[in-house]
């Protein structure tokens, strides 16, 4: 056979296997797997079962919601408001429940803010054209405020029912329901981007959007849904917070935005370099959480964290050079 | 005989500046048709109205006999006018076979009229055989553009166009830019066009580009066209001195 070898869909140059070409491609993955054998050897408790689950359902939450960051990516625009949509999510989720209103309204209710606010940055960047960048600035601080003014401040804490909280706490077939979740958000995001019309038209516009716009692809309207998407996978992500935790805060996730870009710049690095691919997200979310976990587990000093978070950004992106990447970070 | 395309009056003026004036203009089916003059001569802006890019100020168009607007350049291809841009319009990133069928997607039902999913398969299956057809030998349709020479990227930019049975393929100086090698190669290109009975208007500034393949010539000069005939024996010196006549008439 002369077309499709094996070897031919794993490696993308053609009909040798090429050193230099694996590396860039698995460079990064063999890196996290060696981190995670060095953690397994020296790392006090790492391997018990608790500590895997811990990082596991820790995972979860940061991959949904780089999963979302990933997704306005593809299409070549930055998602600065995901973790503060995500805050104000689970805040107007907390209300709902807090005051007794059934599960599915609080969940329904979280997920619209998550809509509504990726369609106003998708309104922003398409209509208004204003800058990704400074458009989803915008919008966090929006979210921000009102979660705050929801709040006044002050956390929702409270003994919520079991059929909400059990979104995140429980089990199912003896996997945690956060693993099954981000299973579930990792499929579906795999197949809009891989396998529907959709998706082709996602990447096309985001490779090169004058191409796709002369090829008849409406590209301002696959950035509305890349920044549409962001919004509900992070009010997904949200719902899934508030229910492990209970509560919700007015900044409950606000440190996940640097985790999030660190995960979609070192998922870039690997599987499909240079482009945001959903497996390198994942993969890279994992990395970025058994790091944290190996490094606390060795008693590292909790500021060692954001050190590390920073160099990996800067280094990722130094290592990925692509017309992507100017193209995103432009103002 | 019908001409396959017919512009009459065509102007297009930006504010004060008037850059196409009154052009009549007949493609016949199966022709390869030079288009040629000095920079600056209207022949780029002629061709964005051709494409659909842009619309005349003034003046008509007819495809096939009927009138025709064109809203942009996506509905010009859909109507059978391709045109391949200088940059050739390709995502270096994407495979052949994504550029090939980029913005109309082959999809499969998976059971359920709702449940579409791309055939990749029937995709690379058909990018194959437009290369084929071009006697381009590239057999791996996942690989990215930017892997390809220039000679095979505006093979690929050409399937495009074949994908939609487009039947006037506007090529908007395919050579400029290429070595010696590769613009052998695209002008074998531009000939397989021609025996397959597609019908061509080509814009270059190489007049050897021109004698090698054109048909019939049209030169242009401040925006006029004052010549069109067929090519006959002329020779790239003497199309070089017509052009450089209409810079006189201009100036």
């Amino acid at each position: 056979m002369k077309n499709g070898r094996w070897y031919q869909s794993v490696f993308s140059a053609p009909a040798r296997i090429d050193l230099r070409g694996f590396i860039g491609q698995y460079g990064t993955a063999l890196a996290g797997l060696a981190l995670i054998a060095f953690f397994l050897a020296f790392a006090p408790n790492f391997a018990s079962t608790a500590n895997i689950v811990n990082v596991l359902k820790d995972t979860s939450f940061l991959a949904i919601l780089a999963l979302g960051f990933t997704l306005a990516f593809t299409v070549a625009e930055l998602d600065l408001s995901v973790a503060e949509i995500a805050s104000l999510a689970a805040v107007v989720c907390g209300w709902f429940v807090q005051q007794k209103y059934p599960p599915a309204l609080a969940v329904s209710a979280a997920l619209a803010v998550g809509l509504v606010l990726g369609a106003l940055n998708g309104f922003g960047v398409t209509v208004l054209r204003v800058p990704s960048l400074i458009m989803t600035l915008g919008t966090g601080a929006i979210a921000r405020g009102f979660a705050f003014m929801i709040t006044q401040g002050v956390a929702f804490v409270g003994r919520w029912p079991t059929e909400f909280t059990g979104l995140a706490r429980g089990t199912s077939f003896g996997v945690p329901n956060l693993v099954l979740w981000l299973a579930a958000v990792t499929a579906a995001t795999l197949a809009l981007v891989k396998c529907t019309r959709t998706g082709a038209h996602m990447l096309a516009t985001g490779e090169a959007e004058e191409a796709a716009r002369l090829a008849g692809i409406a590209t301002a309207r696959m950035k509305r849904i890349g920044l549409l998407l962001a919004g509900l996978l992070s009010a997904v992500t949200a719902v899934l917070l508030a229910a492990n935790l209970s509560s919700a805060a007015p900044n409950m996730a606000g440190d996940y935005l640097l985790y999030a870009i660190a995960a979609v710049l070192l998922g870039m690095t690997v599987f499909e370099p240079g482009r945001p691919n959903i497996p390198g997200t994942v993969f890279a979310a994992l990395v970025l959480k058994v790091l944290g976990n190996g490094l606390v587990l060795l008693g590292a000093q909790y500021y060692v964290q954001d050190i590390v978070l920073g160099v990996i950004i800067i280094t990722s992106v130094a290592f990925s050079a692509s017309a992507l990447k100017k193209a995103a970070f432009k103002v | 005989m019908t001409p396959l395309l017919s512009l009459r009056g065509i102007g297009k003026s930006y504010g004060a500046v008037v850059a196409v004036r009154d052009v009549d203009l007949d493609v016949f089916a199966g022709e390869v048709v030079a288009l040629c003059g000095d920079n600056g001569a209207g022949k780029s802006s002629l061709i964005k109205v051709i494409s659909g890019a842009e619309d005349a100020s003034s003046g008509t168009m007819h495809l096939r006999g009927v009138k025709v607007v064109f809203a942009s350049p996506h509905d010009a291809l859909a109507q059978g006018v391709a045109t391949i841009y200088q940059d050739l319009a390709l995502a270096p990133r994407l495979s052949i076979a994504q550029n090939v069928f980029m913005g109309s997607e082959l999809t499969r039902t998976l059971g359920l009229p709702f449940l579409r999913v791309l055939d990749k398969r029937r995709m690379e299956a058909e990018s194959r055989r437009y290369l084929a057809q071009l006697s381009v030998g590239v057999t791996d349709m996942r690989r990215p553009v930017e892997r390809l020479s220039g000679g095979q990227r505006q093979a690929v930019a050409i399937s495009r166009a074949l994908r939609w049975n487009a039947e006037i393929i506007v090529m908007d100086e395919p050579t400029a830019a290429l070595g010696v090698k590769e613009t052998a190669q695209v002008l074998d290109l531009i000939r397989a066009l021609k025996a397959g009975g597609r019908t061509i208007l080509l814009i270059s500034h190489n007049m050897r580009d021109v004698v090698a393949l054109a048909d019939r010539v049209v030169i242009m000069g401040a925006g006029r066209k004052y010549v069109d005939r067929p090519l006959g024996d002329l020779t790239a010196d003497d199309l070089t001195h017509l052009i450089m006549a209409g810079n006189g008439r201009a100036g």
